[in-house]
């Protein structure tokens, strides 16, 4: 911030009662939320010195000031995610939601036709499930015969475990069987240990 | 048999005056849908769906799981339809409470105990088994009704003495 006193040029010869004034009221304006105070004061000044020439000084020290107030980060933040949801959700959805009622509108009921099985789409009145049953989801009667294969499948497994242990129970209980039979052996899981154990010697130095 | 007098027969001219106020909205609004959006859609139809019956759980093997998957799911429809039937079957009755007051007991007692019958079979199918609609709870629930009406005689009608048994 610069004072009067700091000015280059001798002092002038104005009695110092009006150059304290001056300077206080130079030194209020400076402080004051003025435009003229944030302007870039890179700027030449002519200024007349007692010796009635004209003196060039650079006014280098700026005045700009930083405006202190709270952040706006949030408010503005807000206003966006409102324009993003309104105009390019709920408008574009309200308008089309609208077309749709208006100009296909729901269908009425009719008894089956005989002979006749509809899809599974034409199950439904309105035009936007109809769409949905017909490109999207999968049918009940697609469901329901996909589950019952599975439930098939996982029957089928079941019981030849259920075969498997009924018989391993008698050959035990029983012992005369001639079926020399073994447990079945992988090795996949030691050589992944032995793998592991000779990569953590590589990284680590130990095992 | 001549209809009773009713209200819609008598009129005043407040009662035109607010009825045409009603029309000035209405007939532009009726006129628009009826000749200009309703001919210009599409004329979709939908229709109800049908099902098959399938076996029910008394008719299906004890390690047919498939079986019992399609007995569960027809047990599902059928408890739907029947929570439809007991619900049309109780709006009939509130309506006749509703529209008969202060003479309900006698004008709505045929309809009172249509719908005691109707509540209660669906109780006795249905009711005090759990949130999971288990087909094979409620065919045991029956199994134990029938085994209880056999030893102590109808529902209702109070148990026999445990030594008479």
């Amino acid at each position: 911030m610069t004072t009067g006193k700091e000015r280059l040029g001798r002092r002038s010869s104005i009695p110092p009662k009006f150059v304290l004034i001056a300077n206080l009221l130079r030194a209020f304006a400076s402080k004051v939320n003025l435009p003229k105070n944030a302007i870039n004061q890179g700027i030449l000044v002519l200024r007349s010195n007692p010796n009635n020439a004209l003196q060039v000084v650079r006014q280098m020290s700026e005045h700009r000031t930083m405006h202190i107030k709270p952040s706006r980060w949030s408010w503005n933040r807000f206003k966006d995610f409102m324009h993003f949801y309104i105009m390019l959700g709920a408008i574009p959805a309200a308008l089309v939601i609208t077309y749709i009622n208006l100009f296909i509108g729901p269908a009425r009921l009719a008894e089956i036709p005989e002979g006749y099985v509809p899809e599974a789409h034409e199950y439904f009145p309105h035009p936007i499930t109809r769409w949905l049953a017909k490109h999207v989801h999968k049918s009940y009667q697609q469901e329901y015969e996909l589950m019952c294969h599975h439930i098939y499948e996982i029957e089928y497994e079941q019981k030849l475990r259920q075969a498997e242990n009924r018989i391993k129970q008698k050959m035990a209980e029983k012992q005369d069987t001639q079926a020399y039979y073994y447990q079945p052996v992988s090795s996949r899981y030691e050589r992944s240990i032995r793998d592991n154990a000779q990569a953590d010697l590589e990284i680590s130095g130990s095992v | 048999m001549e209809d009773p007098p009713s209200l819609n027969d008598k009129s005043n001219s407040y009662v035109e005056f607010i009825k045409a106020v009603y029309r000035t909205v209405d007939r532009p609004v009726t006129w628009l849908r009826e000749k200009v959006v309703v001919p210009n859609r599409p004329d979709n139809v939908y229709y109800h769906q049908k099902f098959r019956r399938v076996p029910t759980i008394d008719e299906c093997y004890t390690d047919d799981r498939v079986c019992h998957f399609e007995a569960q799911q027809q047990f599902n429809r059928d408890k739907k339809v029947d929570g439809e039937i007991v619900q049309l079957v109780r709006q009939r009755y509130k309506e006749c409470l509703i529209a008969e007051q202060p003479d309900h007991t006698r004008k709505c007692a045929k309809l009172q105990a249509d719908f005691l019958k109707v509540s209660e079979n669906f109780c006795m199918k249905y009711a005090d088994l759990g949130p999971l609609n288990n087909v094979k709870d409620a065919y045991m629930k029956q199994k134990h009704r029938m085994l209880w009406e056999r030893r102590h005689g109808k529902v209702g009608t109070g148990m026999k003495n445990q030594d008479a048994l």
